[in-house]
């Protein structure tokens, strides 16, 4: 039997148990989630503790999740007046100072505003989230009134008049900005874009966490939870529900990269930072003199890899990879930092070389190395 | 280390709001290239680009800076090695440009002294969906002694020409200090060509 083959049998025994055995699970895990796309969502949602290992449990357990992830959506995301009360009497466009809708607009304003121009400009290297899901938010795509996040946050468009009234060169704008229009655009009635959907719960999300908000960063920790569901078959109906529960699980765990008042404390950024630092400085102290040297400080680099757990700096398909092995790790984010200090490692050679400029840009932009390389070289640091 | 192909190294910032388009600013400038999908900055990044100003070879080092508010802390500590800022607003974003004063206010308190700043409104290729008119862009300018231009990193409109105006402000600056024995020709250079056509040739 071929390891490919011999590994799947084993992912279906694990899964295929009454009560699933975690640490069999996670053991198997590690070394990647075989790239047939039928397990990963179950296995990520068993990693996220949002599947109990009971199996006998999981019905009964997603309908209440699914179900309270509805009730979030009717209190956050549709407005008064939607519900129950038809629109005559108070109306979106109503700018009255009593009007339900203009509070309900006001206090939204400002970090949808962000989170609409983030999901707009998610993994676009893929089409998947300007793509329709096949699943949308029936009440929110077929309601009579726009009642779509984006459109509480849409620019006032001013009068055309004085655009005609100018010459050639505003007709030639024109001309331009149609030819580009817009790929994460909003979809007709009855539709929705992956992207709108993922707007939708990171609204959520910044609702039922004031005090946190919406930070950017959080719209690229989202994205490939979001994708490893929606793009599966079996997965994609619940997708939103059962990402935003997954996604509040996961941000648990990381919420301190996000706080900028916790920068300073151990589990907050800096804090992480540091940790990178000294153990480049106990695993390599070449490479950690060099990069010391040419004032390369890790926040030139390492603030992103650790705050988006390396998913801007791989292309999707290998961060899906590396989640994989970090989510089935004990200690998650220790084990990042080895990944991150052995990503530094294996080009040790050419930042004892080359000059700031050429080293800066080489740690921004990491150069596409084997994704499974990382791992293992990141296993050694560790196990060393 | 690798041989130095420059004259002069000048070190340049962007601050400003999320999605005024700073990076967009940045990737015309440096690659002559537009894509309105850019994902968004976290942190902090970096481009490099030479130009030629009044005969020199001018390496300028740009970083491009995150806009949320959440990482003023790692972006601000950038600000003192800057020796120009150009300092982004978006003429279809209203918020953006009311920013420009807390900006300012930044650059203040974390940049040094003598940095050479410029207010960038940007998207001017958007006109029907302009809120920010021209004329304010140039009032908060010249209530602050600023440099300004409308710029469109999409159409391609004075994105060059930006750069090489700050390239410019911080080599007459460099020139007048002096204390930079590297830079000792350029006050020579600098009395021949005095006030004549600034951007004339200026980028190569």
């Amino acid at each position: 039997m071929s390891l490919y083959k011999s590994r799947l049998k084993e992912i279906e025994n694990i899964l295929g148990e009454k009560d699933i055995d975690k640490k069999a699970l996670c053991s198997f895990i590690h070394n990647g989630i075989p790239e047939c796309k039928k397990y990963r969502p179950i296995c990520w949602k068993i990693l996220f503790n949002y599947l109990p290992l009971q199996k006998n449990r999981w019905e009964h357990h997603l309908l209440r999740q699914r179900n309270n992830y509805k009730n979030l959506i009717m209190e956050f995301v549709i407005p008064p007046g939607i519900k129950d009360v038809d629109l005559s009497v108070d109306h979106p466009l109503s700018d009255g100072p009593d009007s339900t809708w203009s509070t309900f607009f006001k206090e939204n304003e400002t970090f949808l505003l962000q989170i609409d121009r983030d999901v707009r400009r998610l993994l676009p290297d893929i089409s998947f989230f300007q793509e329709p899901t096949k699943f949308p938010c029936e009440i929110v795509v077929n309601s009579d009134s726009d009642i779509r996040l984006h459109s509480r946050v849409a620019p006032k468009q001013l009068s055309y008049a004085n655009v005609e009234r100018k010459g050639l060169g505003i007709t030639k704008i024109n001309l331009i900005l149609k030819r580009a229009a817009e790929s994460y655009s909003a979809m007709e009635k009855g539709k929705e874009a992956n992207w709108e959907v993922v707007e939708r719960i990171l609204f959520i999300y910044a609702k039922l966490n004031p005090g946190q908000g919406y930070v950017q960063g959080m719209n690229e920790i989202i994205g490939p939870i979001y994708y490893v569901f929606a793009s599966n078959e079996d997965h994609a109906e619940y997708a939103e529900a059962d990402c935003f529960w997954c996604f509040t699980a996961l941000m648990s765990e990381i919420r301190d990269f996000f706080i900028k008042s916790l920068d300073e404390s151990e589990n907050g950024i800096r804090g992480m930072m540091n940790k990178l630092s000294k153990l480049l400085e106990e695993k390599d102290i070449h490479v950690y003199k060099r990069l010391q040297e040419q004032g390369i400080f890790p926040q030139y680099y390492s603030f992103r890899w650790l705050t988006l757990l390396l998913s801007q700096e791989f292309p999707l398909p290998d961060v899906l990879r590396l989640w994989d092995s970090i989510l089935a790790d004990e200690n998650r984010f220790e084990y990042l930092i080895y990944i991150c200090c052995a990503m530094i490692i294996i080009i040790r050679d050419q930042l004892l070389e080359n000059d700031f400029e050429h080293n800066v840009k080489i740690l921004q932009n990491f150069p596409s190395i084997d994704v499974n390389f990382v791992l293992q070289r990141a296993i050694q640091l560790r196990e060393s | 280390m690798a041989k130095k192909t420059y004259d002069l190294l000048f070190k340049l910032l962007l601050i400003g709001d999320s999605g005024v388009g700073k990076t967009c600013i940045l990737f015309r400038f440096s690659d002559d290239a537009f894509t309105s999908t850019f994902i968004s900055t976290i942190g902090i990044d970096f481009k490099i680009k030479t130009v030629e100003l009044r005969g020199k070879k001018i390496k300028l080092q740009i970083w491009d800076t995150a806009g949320q508010e959440r990482f003023h802390t790692i972006t601000t500590s950038y600000y003192r090695g800057a020796m120009g800022i150009m300092l982004v607003y978006d003429i279809t974003n209203e918020k953006s440009f009311e920013n420009i004063v807390k900006w300012l206010r930044n650059i203040d308190e974390h940049a040094n002294e003598d940095v050479e700043r410029m207010i960038l409104g940007n998207k001017c290729d958007m006109t029907d969906k302009r809120v920010v008119n021209k004329e304010r862009g140039e009032a908060i300018a010249r209530e602050y002694g600023i440099r300004f231009m409308e710029t469109s990193a999409k159409a391609n409109i004075n994105i060059e020409k930006a750069f090489c105006e700050l390239a410019e402000a911080i080599l007459d600056k460099t020139a007048d200090n002096d204390n930079n024995p590297e830079n000792q020709s350029i006050v020579v250079d600098r009395k021949a060509q005095d006030n004549s056509s600034v951007y004339k040739g200026c980028c190569a």
